[in-house]
């Protein structure tokens, strides 16, 4: 019984704080794609007017924890099958905001753009037992800026 | 460099738009769903499994299970008591054409409670509270080959069967009640884990009403303990043990019907309980 209290506390309060961290994170995350639209990034790995330009590997990372709520929706769907939409959610902020942190480093450089950039995923606690888990997103790129 | 240029997207092209509380509503209430229909199964066919263990089997499992059955009586009375009981039970079960490895053994207690179980390994229970709102030896008789007929149609076996599978299903699922599997164990003798279905119940009252009709060539007074039962039900504080029962009324209903339908049915004299099954 008290296995069973313990568990749905964890629940509302993965659901509660969860939620609010979420909201807030996208509110903050679409404010500041505001502020760096002047930065331009592109895949396109050839750069244009390359021998005019010097350029710099700048990287962003972040690393955002998945709450107990997400866990046990996406427990759930992986029986059944489906859109983990509980976790499509966390990656969606995680890619957005590794993004932004590219873009910073690369604002602090003095570039106007980032070419060839790449994202890369981890989980973090892969495999291990009871733990809630973590997702890491790495995004780098060259910026560039006139010689 | 004119022609690249990063266009502003619309929100929410990457996530779903699905509330996540709807999501969390819709996967519990269909896996739950699932898991009740799937434990059902389950149990039945726990059920049907159970009822082909050898009744051996089934004694050797009761008297491993410890203390759970009250003490024999040690004062003469209670011995009495005890004693008439077995007589009367060895005649019903006669009259019944038990299975020759079938034994049944009664085990009177001298607790207010007023009720009669059957458990495992042919145990019938009788509560000294029972016996004091019975008029006769016929309504006895009735409480006694209603526990008799559950022994014998294997109903304790398998309710055993199925609440043991139903818990194995659930603590495996779920991970969690390490110790709920030895509790039950340690409880299965107790009754209110132990409970009969409807049907079964209905089952019992039919085979008791042949094994009365038997014995004694009329069914009167057989209807004495559900009649007692129903006055009981009607008083605000009624016990909660007898509101998992089926309708009372209803089994009344049929057991009038069952003697309406004997010829000599009501005629003949109720034999009045030995004075001293009453209790002082």
């Amino acid at each position: 019984m008290y296995d069973l209290i313990f568990f749905l506390v964890l629940l509302l309060l993965g659901y509660v704080f969860g939620q609010r961290a979420e909201k807030s994170h996208f509110r903050s995350i679409i404010e500041r794609e505001k502020q760096l639209r002047d930065i331009l990034v592109f895949s396109e790995r050839r750069i244009p007017d390359e021998d005019k330009l010097d350029g710099t590997l700048v990287c962003g990372s972040v690393v955002i924890s998945v709450d107990f709520f997400k866990r046990f929706v996406a427990g759930l769907r992986s029986l059944v099958g489906g859109r983990v939409s509980a976790y499509e959610s966390l990656l969606e902020r995680a890619r957005r905001e590794a993004i932004l942190r590219m873009k910073e480093e690369a604002l602090r450089s003095g570039a106007k753009s980032v070419w060839n950039i790449r994202l890369e995923t981890a989980s973090i606690y892969k495999g291990a037992q009871q733990s809630i888990g973590a997702v890491e997103v790495l995004a780098y790129g060259t910026a560039v800026k006139p010689r | 460099m004119a022609e690249y240029e990063n266009p502003q997207l619309p929100e929410g092209i990457n996530v779903s738009p699905t509330h996540p509380l709807k999501d969390f509503a819709l996967l519990v209430a269909g896996i739950g769903a699932l898991l009740i229909v799937a434990v059902l199964a389950l149990s039945l066919l726990a059920g049907q499994l159970a009822r082909h263990i050898p009744f051996e089997q089934e004694r050797a499992l009761a008297a491993s299970l410890g203390r759970w059955l009250p003490q024999p009586p040690d004062s003469p009375l209670d011995q009495q008591r005890q004693h008439y009981l077995q007589t009367l039970t060895d005649r019903l079960a006669g009259a019944m054409e038990l299975p020759p490895n079938m034994p049944i053994t009664v085990h009177y207690s001298s607790s207010k409670t007023v009720n009669a179980m059957a458990t495992l390994g042919g145990h019938i229970i009788v509560f000294q509270g029972l016996i004091d709102t019975l008029p006769s030896e016929n309504a006895l008789a009735m409480v006694l080959a209603h526990e008799i007929a559950h022994v014998r149609h294997r109903d304790p076996v398998v309710a055993m069967g199925r609440g043991f599978a139903v818990l194995l299903a659930l603590s495996s699922l779920a991970g969690f009640g390490d110790g709920a599997l030895q509790q039950w164990l340690a409880g299965v003798g107790m009754l209110p884990i132990l409970s009969f279905s409807r049907s079964q119940e209905e089952e019992a009252d039919r085979t008791a009403l042949q094994a009365v009709l038997q014995l004694y060539g009329h069914v009167g007074d057989a209807a004495a303990f559900f009649e007692a039962l129903a006055r009981r039900q009607s008083l605000p504080e009624s016990p909660t043990l007898f509101n998992t029962h089926p309708d009372v009324e209803q089994r009344i209903a049929r057991i009038r019907d069952f003697s309406a339908r004997q010829v000599n049915s009501d005629r003949a004299p109720a034999i009045p309980l030995p004075a001293f099954m009453k209790a002082a």
